[in-house]
């Protein structure tokens, strides 16, 4: 038997284990590869964490609630494609415009929201109504809706965003720009919901135990659609803010994202049995992928190897995760 | 007991699973205040019953008059609503959080800051400490995860839950099973606290002794009919157990002899 201050330690140790890991990657990086330690680069691995970072946020709150979403990436990309075709006044870009000029920026946020909410609401119809299996649900949603990216777009580009929306992409607040704010921001309103509100309480528990929740009263069908709906609208935010970070959308646009977004998930701590996890672990995890991504770079290694080291890193997560469960249950 | 109207009435309860009959026509009354024990042999139906009352399960055919209404719930949230309370079987406790969200699971205390509702941890704390220290539960830490914890301390916490929410009507399937013996005596006062405030409570339990040491009337469930309902000062273990067994279709038995099968 342990003391139960020894037992929070080692609790706290193990919910917090990939802010850790980051530190230590980091200090090492630090250490050995020269020009790693300077703000840039930090500043650097911030505004490419955004993208996955806000992608992962959806991904991890469905699969808390005991789900899964393979559909983000290709969600991001469509909303992508629209925002370009509809704001971007080259390529198949049409250059919507709006008067006043700034209603752009907002008019162009709702309507990516929309469309990525729309793809979430039949994803949470066919899982909750129609009783089908997430995981192939939006394994279909992930090959048809980048099938329909590519219908759209008829395999072109779009290219120049108005500056009213651009310059989100190139003013920047601490050496860090605004596009990476969002992803910032969307993480501290999320970790908010997800710790200080019912809902993020009522979907934990959804994960924990379905059948004890309905039981209480807690109406998890809704919930669990809600949860999809809230994937796919801010996987819309994530292709918007990569249509500002490329100023425009091309048909191809965040392939390989959702294994990232996966990677960083599971690396940050995230349970895939359900009801496990922390979206600030999330996004040290996306964070971690990305200083290792850099050091890569920075190393003048092809870029394979990052996606061997990142294949090797999801295993030792899920290994890490079974080892956490078994040191916790020798805890208990 | 006084003569009022009946807090549940059940009026030919059937619920069939395909060509199977669980209950074929279940009919009784509970009062206010009053402790009912649901007995019968496993499969007789109990379990089924319990989940048509909570709002689990939807009855075949039959009407269910609640305080006074007739109601049939569509959901558990519907049957909370309108006060009835159930602790099931298999516990329905989320082991990945901790005590207090247990406790409070779906009626979390919350204050509204710009219309946005946020949890108020310290109020449902104080609130689940006051009601375990009450029942002289002793759980090491309310901000433990349940995991953490004993069957019988899992179990304490169910209870508990159910005191502190009371409701018009309460229903416990084998509340027990995982109790020690200082628990199980806990619990059995426990329902008679709640019994005193004018709470019905229904208890389904295989033990015979506890049925006999908490409640005013049983309630016998035989092949998905009511084969007893008698007064406990009016009977015996002995004569509950015969009409659990059906070696005795005793006169006291609201329905008639079911038909025999071929």
């Amino acid at each position: 038997m342990i003391s139960s201050r020894q037992r929070a330690l080692v609790e706290f140790l193990l919910d917090n284990l990939v802010w850790l890991m980051l530190i230590v990657v980091l200090a090492v990086f630090s250490l050995t590869i020269p020009n790693y330690f300077q703000i840039g680069i930090f500043a650097n691995i911030i505004e490419q964490s955004t993208f996955v970072g806000v992608m992962a946020i959806g991904l991890a709150i469905v699969v808390i609630a005991g789900n899964m979403d393979l559909s983000i990436e290709s969600t991001a990309a469509l909303s992508a494609m629209i925002t370009g075709i509809l704001f971007a006044s080259h390529g198949i870009g049409i250059g919507f415009t709006t008067t006043p000029s700034w209603l752009v920026l907002p008019l162009s946020l709702g309507i990516a929201l929309f469309v990525g909410a729309i793809i979430g609401a039949l994803n949470g119809f066919l899982v909750v109504k129609l009783k089908m299996n997430a995981f192939i649900v939006t394994l279909a949603a992930y090959i048809w809706v980048r099938g329909l990216v590519v219908a759209i777009s008829g395999g072109r580009s779009a290219q120049d965003l108005a500056p009213e929306i651009r310059f989100m992409a190139i003013k920047t607040f601490l050496y860090i720009p605004y596009i990476a704010w969002v992803a910032i921001l969307c993480f501290a309103v999320f970790t908010f919901i997800m710790r200080k509100m019912p809902f993020g309480r009522h979907i934990t528990m959804i994960g924990g135990n379905a059948v004890a929740t309905f039981r209480a009263g807690i109406r998890v069908d809704r919930l669990v659609a809600i949860s999809f709906v809230l994937a796919g609208a801010i996987s819309g935010l994530a292709g918007w803010l990569l249509a500002i970070r490329t100023s425009g959308a091309t048909a191809n646009l965040g392939v390989g994202m959702l294994f990232n977004a996966f990677a960083a998930v599971v690396i940050g701590g995230v349970s895939l049995k359900g009801g496990i996890g922390q979206l600030p672990g999330v996004y040290a995890g996306v964070l971690l992928i990305y200083s290792i991504h850099t050091a890569i770079n920075l190393m003048g290694l092809p870029a394979h190897y990052t996606q061997m080291i990142l294949g090797g890193m999801v295993l030792a997560a899920v290994l890490l995760d079974t080892a956490k469960l078994q040191i916790r249950q020798k805890l208990a | 007991m006084t003569e009022q109207t009946p807090l549940l009435r059940l009026d030919n309860i059937t619920r069939n699973f395909g060509a199977i009959e669980a209950l074929r026509g279940v009919s009784f009354d509970i009062s206010r205040g009053e402790v009912v024990a649901l007995l019968g042999d496993n499969g007789a139906g109990k379990s089924t019953l319990v989940k048509i009352i909570s709002g689990g399960l939807e009855a075949t055919s039959g009407r269910m008059i609640f305080d006074g209404e007739e109601r049939m719930f569509n959901s558990p949230a519907e049957a909370k609503a309108a006060g009835i309370e159930t602790v099931y079987q298999d516990l329905s406790l989320c082991t990945n959080v901790d005590v207090v969200a247990n406790f409070f699971m779906g009626r979390e205390i919350v204050k509204r800051y710009f219309g946005i509702p946020v949890l108020q941890e310290k109020a449902m704390y104080d609130a689940v400490e006051k009601a375990i220290t009450n029942a002289g539960t002793r759980i090491p830490s309310l901000r433990t995860n349940v995991e953490h914890l004993s069957g019988g301390q899992r179990q304490a916490i169910e209870l508990n839950r159910f005191v502190h929410w009371g409701g018009k009507l309460v229903l416990l399937d084998e509340p027990f099973a995982a109790l020690g013996v200082e628990q199980t005596r806990r619990g059995l006062e426990m329902i008679k606290r709640v019994a005193a405030q004018g709470i019905g409570v229904v208890v389904i339990t295989h033990i015979m002794a506890q049925a006999f040491q908490v409640a005013d009337r049983m309630v016998v469930i035989r092949q998905g009919k009511v084969a007893g309902d008698v007064r406990r000062d009016d009977t015996s273990p002995d004569e509950v157990i015969r009409m659990i067994t059906g070696e005795a279709m005793i006169g006291r038995a609201q329905e008639k002899k079911p038909p025999l099968h071929a």
